[in-house]
């Protein structure tokens, strides 16, 4: 009984001291029975979503673990090629006999997902943002899969927004709502809109924030889906000055360099009246 | 054979009459079809996270139900007094200790292929596709498995006094066996002598129980394991069965009633 | 005649290990020989050795040394227990059993084939009164049912010897009226019974002959009308004679 009463009123002052100070968060149920807690399950659920996207062939924390980051960018759909993630060995030559006859009954083949089965780890991405709503990245990656592979960008766009309504102001967000404006609903207009928002939140961060290498890696995948967007429109004099704002970012600013020469070229062919002025 | 049948009997009564099993069950269908009525994003071709539950909690309850009911046998017959007009008839304790351990085995199996079935109706259901085989090998290769955890619960309770200690040694052993085992020789390897020969002592003595948990290959639609890697496995749970099933009847024999 | 059972010098010892090894004798070198045919009581105070002896003749324990036959077979052999049935005096079975399928299963370590079983299972249950309860849960029964269900799984292999421990243990005076009946009936049929006892009034009405054992020692053995002439009035104050009990005298 004593159990009881000290369990009931955990409960019920967590939730009124939540409520006092973030109304957003106080929602979660989750939140209210494990707190912090709920934390590990939700990155536990993400990884379970790696390991379906892997057919079960993944490694333990015994195993071989510094190829896992860019295995799990696969994941991600951040691969640019889905053979050489594949021929990544997490577990290395069998050690004894033992080790060689369990490999029988074990899974021992990286592959990865494809052909709509990508929709296997959905439940486990739907889990972990249940668990933990400001973990951003189960929004993007189960928003990128459905619009790519299962061509459902309805579901992606709701789950982009729930993500949004967690997460105000997350530029990671705006700028996979902004592709998925553009390339599933081909509404230029509105994905540009979405993308100088993801600019401007990006922007308001600290200086810190913005030095690290993933934060520079989002602002310059926004400011070349910018530069497309405004290429693809005619736009040759925007789609420049975003390029250049994007070259310092980029791990790759050679290849920025080469679009902006590219841009330079196109612009000079145009003619005269077409060139609209930077905004 | 006669006694030990007539033993084994006895046991497959006792599992279906008494309330674990129908829990269980009704606890794991309770729990599968909940999860089946969820749809994520509306997308009603989800299926291998249900396969994931099913096959988790069938795997945990046929643990349960076997360690629990193998548990129970020798130290029920002494502490119910039931041992004494059992081994007033011609029966030998060797009898009654392969009596104990087929009956519950074959208990053990009886309420796996009940939860096999379930499996195969719900997942069917959704997945509109029945792959019989390779539920058939799972299941078999789990049997095998639960087999050996049959005969180390027996002798385990020729060894403890408690049935309580005996389960909760016997599910720390083997749960831990399942989710350790195959790493331990990694683990050997990180640690200096004289550890390291304990830990790889260890590694070669105990009934390696992780090849028979082919759970992922039913859930990420893995081929079949070869038919004779299975049957080679099944003869490894065959001679550690054998071998518990030995140190067990060393060790009842002297004990006294 | 051959004796059915029979024990040489039978010594059971039982040690218990504590500080130091303690050695408590049970039986000192028992003789005790049993013909066919008879009713044999054995009687003796608690903590005699009477259990001592029925679980070393059932093979429960080994003795410490000397040697038990039964039917000529050494008891270590489970071959001797083909032909007896054995009653114990606590008489606990398989609770979620029916009646009928304890004596079923029972009957099948016996090897009896499926139509003789059957057969033997309704005399049996017709012999001790439980045919109306025979498919009903053991857990449901009475002591007394318990009693005579354990009464009827001893008969089930239609024994030539009855080893009974306390059979009228718990049982109203109309059950042991039931028992001694029963034990009556075996002996007109042949059969050998042998049963230890408290309730001296029934052994001296059915037994032909007794053995008397205190402190693991045989103190006396013969026909009941013989020791009653030797010692006493009647077998009770025969015992208390035998056994050397010696009244406290009153102030």
């Amino acid at each position: 009984m004593l159990l009881a009463v000290c369990f009931t009123l955990a409960t019920s002052l967590q939730l009124r001291e939540a409520k006092r100070n973030n109304p957003i968060q106080s929602n979660n149920v989750f939140k209210l029975l494990l707190g912090e807690g709920r934390r590990l399950f939700a990155h536990e659920f993400y990884v379970m979503a790696d390991v379906y996207f892997h057919s079960g062939y993944y490694p333990s924390i015994f195993d071989k673990q510094e190829n896992q980051p860019a295995v799990m960018a696969a994941v991600r759909g951040e691969s640019d090629n889905d053979e050489d993630t594949t021929n990544v060995d997490f577990f290395g030559a069998p050690k004894d006999w033992i080790d060689t006859f369990g490999w029988k009954f074990r899974l021992d083949q990286h592959t990865h997902l494809s052909n709509g089965e990508e929709r296997e780890i959905l439940p486990w991405l739907q889990l972990a943002a249940d668990m933990d709503p400001q973990m951003v990245q189960t929004y993007t990656v189960a928003a990128f899969w459905l619009r790519t592979s299962l061509h459902n960008p309805k579901e992606a766009e709701a789950f982009l927004r729930e993500g949004l309504r967690n997460n105000p102001d997350n530029c990671e967000i705006l700028f996979e709502l902004g592709r998925l404006y553009n390339e599933d609903y081909h509404d230029a207009n509105r994905a540009r809109n979405v993308w100088l928002a993801a600019l401007r939140y990006w922007r308001a961060q600290s200086d810190d924030a913005q030095k690290s290498v993933e934060n520079k890696r989002l602002c310059d995948a926004i400011l070349v889906d910018l530069a497309n967007l405004e290429e693809n429109a005619g736009n040759w004099l925007q789609a420049i000055e975003y390029f250049k704002m994007a070259k310092p970012m980029s791990p790759n600013p050679d290849a920025i360099q080469k679009r902006i020469d590219e841009a330079r070229q196109k612009l000079a062919e145009q003619p005269p009246a077409i060139n609209t002025p930077p905004h | 054979m006669n006694t030990i049948w007539a033993l084994a009997g006895v046991v497959i009564k006792e599992l279906y009459r008494r309330k674990d099993f129908y829990v269980l069950f009704v606890l794991t269908a309770v729990i599968t079809i909940a999860a089946g009525m969820v749809h994520f994003f509306n997308d009603p071709q989800i299926v291998n996270y249900l396969k994931a539950v099913c096959v988790l909690l069938i795997s945990i309850s046929a643990l349960i139900i076997t360690i629990v009911m193998a548990a129970r046998q020798l130290p029920a017959e002494r502490e119910s007094r039931t041992i004494f007009p059992l081994l007033a008839k011609p029966v030998t304790r060797a009898q009654v200790i392969l009596g104990k351990f087929f009956g519950c085995w074959l208990a053990s199996g009886i309420a796996l292929l009940f939860f096999y079935f379930f499996f195969a109706v719900v997942i069917g259901t959704h997945e509109q596709s029945w792959p019989i085989l390779n539920y058939l090998q799972s299941f078999w290769l789990q049997w095998a498995m639960l087999g050996v955890v049959t005969a180390m619960v027996l002798l385990g309770s020729v060894i403890f006094t408690a049935p309580s200690s005996n389960v909760t040694i016997c599910f720390i052993v083997i749960v831990g066996i399942l989710l350790l085992g195959r790493h331990l020789n990694v683990v050997a390897l990180h640690h200096s002598e004289p550890l390291r020969g304990v830990i790889y002592t260890i590694y070669f003595l105990i009934p390696h129980l992780e090849w028979f948990d082919v759970r992922d290959r039913l859930t990420y639609n893995w081929p079949l394991a070869p038919w004779m890697d299975c049957m080679l496995a099944t003869l490894y749970a065959a001679a550690y069965a054998g071998l518990f099933l030995l140190l067990t009847w060393l060790g009842f024999r002297r004990k006294s009633l | 005649m051959d004796a059915i059972l029979r024990t040489e010098n039978l010594c059971v010892e039982y040690r218990t290990h504590g500080l130091r090894l303690e050695i408590t004798p049970a039986l000192k070198e028992l003789n005790l020989s049993v013909r066919a045919g008879e009713v044999f009581g054995f009687l003796g105070p608690n903590g005699a050795g009477k259990t001592t002896t029925i679980n070393v003749l059932l093979g429960f324990i080994p003795p410490t040394s000397g040697t038990a036959y039964l039917f000529g077979i050494d008891v270590r052999q489970p071959i001797a227990r083909q032909r007896i049935g054995y009653l114990p005096e606590m008489t606990y079975y398989y609770k979620f059993l029916t009646g009928e399928e304890l004596l079923r299963f029972y009957a099948k370590i016996f090897g009896l084939p499926r139509l003789e079983a059957d057969k033997r299972i309704d005399e049996v249950l017709k012999l001790v009164e439980l045919e109306q309860a025979r498919k009903h849960f053991i857990k449901t029964y009475s002591k007394g049912m318990q009693q005579r269900v354990g009464l009827a799984q001893a008969l089930i292999n239609d024994p030539d010897l009855l080893i009974l421990d306390e059979p009228t243990s718990g049982l109203d005076p109309l059950g042991r009226m039931k028992v001694r009946e029963i034990i009556q009936r075996l002996k007109n049929e042949g059969k050998t019974v042998f049963f230890s006892s408290h309730e001296l009034g029934e052994v001296e009405t059915v037994c032909d002959r007794v053995a008397i054992i205190d402190q693991g020692g045989l103190k006396a053995v013969g026909r009941v009308s013989d020791l009653v002439a030797r010692h006493g009035t009647n077998l009770e104050k025969a015992f208390l004679d035998i056994i050397g009990y010696q009244p406290q005298s009153t102030p």
